[in-house]
């Protein structure tokens, strides 16, 4: 058994002269969260469609759980929630579940279980039309778990939920994973992707720029924020110092880039010397910071 | 494959547009074969020629329905069929019926099996309809009740329901080409209405048009029906449905439905099987 449930090779997608995703190679081990992220139009929903066969790519090849994308042995240990949840606004959300575990092949019994797992249990009796966008999606998450899938492809999944919800979908993610579960998880916002997910591929452009865990992106800079008074005194003393490489003005106060094992002889510097230390306090770059620098890059070079 | 169907079923089932359009139907073809004439015949102005009691008896049952079925019921069916497809585009459920287990045309092939199976109460309820309407009107008449045999019943079954499944073909095969329904619909009715309905009320003035006629699915949806006894004269007063001919034999207008029907779907299918899902 391969230990990679999802990989590509060059695949790539073109409408026309647009490049939708470029020579995309990427592979998902079994059981990780796995999170894609980029800016909205960098390829993601396009890269995730093909994944699930409804896209057909122009080049490259796919592989999904061994087989080809969009085949049944694929999609049968497969579930998707790509965009906004496609189910009928007519029927409740039990008998939209109920068709599609028909279709899908799973045992009725799992619809009752979905349903309590993200907390629609007592709604399922209403129709989806009339359900809020919270509801919807959470509706549209418990369909995709219907066939209880090893792989799971959401997109999106916190689009339009409340703090709270937010907050409870990325728990449920986070359990899914615990569970074994493959998560391929589309998401543009850091702080879900930071909390969630074991590795990242940052996409921009349709092209795969960087992969790697949320550490290994946010990197090995580490920086200090020093705030000291006087601060010109303070800045003077920090750039005679061997351990400090470079000492900037940032936020009222002096961000030093050092490594963090240099923190208490910086404070014992500036101490000695009189300077009064108020705050001192380790920096690194946020995943947000790695990711607008990494997706604002491309288009600051063209 | 059947628990596709059963999916499908249930979906129709719960649709309300499944539910209007057999209630206009039956509605239209109640007001049309029973109500309209029996009104005119209890209250026949003095001077015109009586209207017959007899197609409105039990006797005629299948013979008065089943005039209705070319045209009304076409378009009817048309709309059943671009609805049963498109709202799955409108609705954004292709992809999630497509990411289930089936591939796709698996999934399309429960989809129509759902259809036609759709289609047959919608036959069957036209003609309990009028049965009921027939039985009434023999008995406020004092006529005699006598019945259509089961044979010429479950042909005029038979051919309400393949004139009907032609039509929703085209509104599927429609459905997929514009990825909807709004111009589905309005792509089927502007066909029917001037496409075959002009061109066939042409045809009766200008004999060229003939041989183009006869392969349009009015026409051998008429002819079929002919085929099974409706008078011709009782199809020429029927507003946009009128039938003026040429019709061709019944065994012609059965294959060249059944080819319409299986043109239009595997074209369908093709195209669904090809294009994107975006």
């Amino acid at each position: 058994m391969s230990d990679f449930v999802l990989e590509t090779q060059g695949l790539t997608k073109r409408y026309g002269e647009v490049v939708a995703v470029d020579d995309l190679t990427m592979r998902v081990r079994r059981g990780e969260v796995y999170g894609f992220l980029g800016p909205n139009g960098a390829g993601k929903t396009t890269t995730l469609r093909m994944l699930l066969g409804l896209v057909r790519p122009t080049a490259g090849r796919a592989t999904v759980l061994g087989a080809r994308p969009g085949s049944p042995p694929a999609l049968r240990r497969t579930g998707a929630l790509v965009e906004a949840p496609g189910l009928y606004p007519s029927l409740s959300g039990r008998d939209n579940l109920r068709a599609l575990a028909m279709h899908a092949g799973a045992p009725s019994q799992r619809v009752q279980l979905v349903l309590e797992q993200v907390g629609l249990a007592d709604r399922a009796g209403d129709r989806f039309g009339t359900y809020s966008q919270g509801m919807k999606q959470r509706l549209g998450v418990a369909a995709a778990l219907l066939k209880d899938p090893e792989l799971l492809v959401l997109d999106e999944p916190t689009t339009g939920l409340d703090p709270a919800g937010m907050a409870e979908m990325r728990d449920f993610i986070r359990t899914l994973g615990r569970e074994g579960r493959t998560v391929l998880l589309s998401s543009h916002l850091m702080a879900e992707v930071e909390q969630i997910c074991d590795r990242v591929g940052v996409l921009s452009n349709g092209t795969l720029i960087r992969e790697g865990t949320v550490e290994e992106l946010r990197g090995g800079d580490h920086s200090l924020w020093v705030h000291a008074e006087p601060l010109q005194r303070a800045a003077q003393l920090l750039e005679a110092l061997p351990e400090v490489e470079a000492v900037a003005a940032a936020n009222g106060g002096l961000r030093v880039t050092t490594t963090p094992q240099a923190a208490p002889a910086i404070n014992r510097a500036l101490v000695h010397a009189g300077v009064a230390v108020s705050e001192l306090r380790q920096e690194r770059a946020s995943l947000e910071e790695v990711f607008l620098q990494l997706t604002r890059q491309p288009k600051e070079e063209a | 494959m059947s628990r596709s169907v059963a999916a499908e079923l249930l979906v129709a089932r719960k649709r309300a547009s499944t539910w209007i359009l057999l209630g206009i139907w039956i509605t239209l073809g109640m007001l049309f074969a029973y109500l309209s004439p029996y009104l005119t015949y209890r209250n026949g102005a003095e001077g015109q020629a009586p209207t017959p009691l007899t197609p409105m008896l039990p006797e005629s049952l299948t013979k008065n329905l089943l005039g209705g079925f070319p045209f009304f019921g076409g378009v009817i069916a048309l709309m059943l069929g671009v609805l049963a497809v498109g709202s799955e585009y409108g609705w954004n459920t292709l992809k999630t019926l497509l990411t289930q287990r089936a591939g796709r045309l698996w999934m399309f092939a429960a989809k129509l099996v759902a259809l036609a199976v759709v289609l047959l109460p919608f036959v069957a309820a036209m003609f309990a309809a009028g049965a009921v309407a027939s039985f009434a009107i023999a008995r406020a008449e004092g006529a005699a009740v006598a019945w259509p045999s089961a044979w010429d019943l479950l042909r005029a079954v038979g051919a309400g329901w393949l004139v009907l499944a032609a039509w929703a073909a085209l509104g599927v095969l429609l459905a997929v080409l514009s990825r909807g329904t709004a111009l589905a619909v309005g792509i089927g009715v502007l066909y029917t209405f001037v496409v075959e309905g002009l061109f066939s009320a042409l045809a009766s003035q200008v004999s060229q048009l003939d041989g183009l006629v006869e392969y349009f699915i009015r026409a051998n949806a008429y002819s079929l029906v002919i085929a099974l006894g409706v008078p011709t004269g009782s199809l020429t007063d029927n507003g946009p449905g009128s039938f003026f001919g040429p019709a061709v034999g019944g065994g012609q207008a059965l294959a060249v439905l059944t080819a319409y029907t299986a043109a239009f779907l595997l074209v369908a299918a093709l195209v669904l099987r090809r294009r994107d899902v975006t």
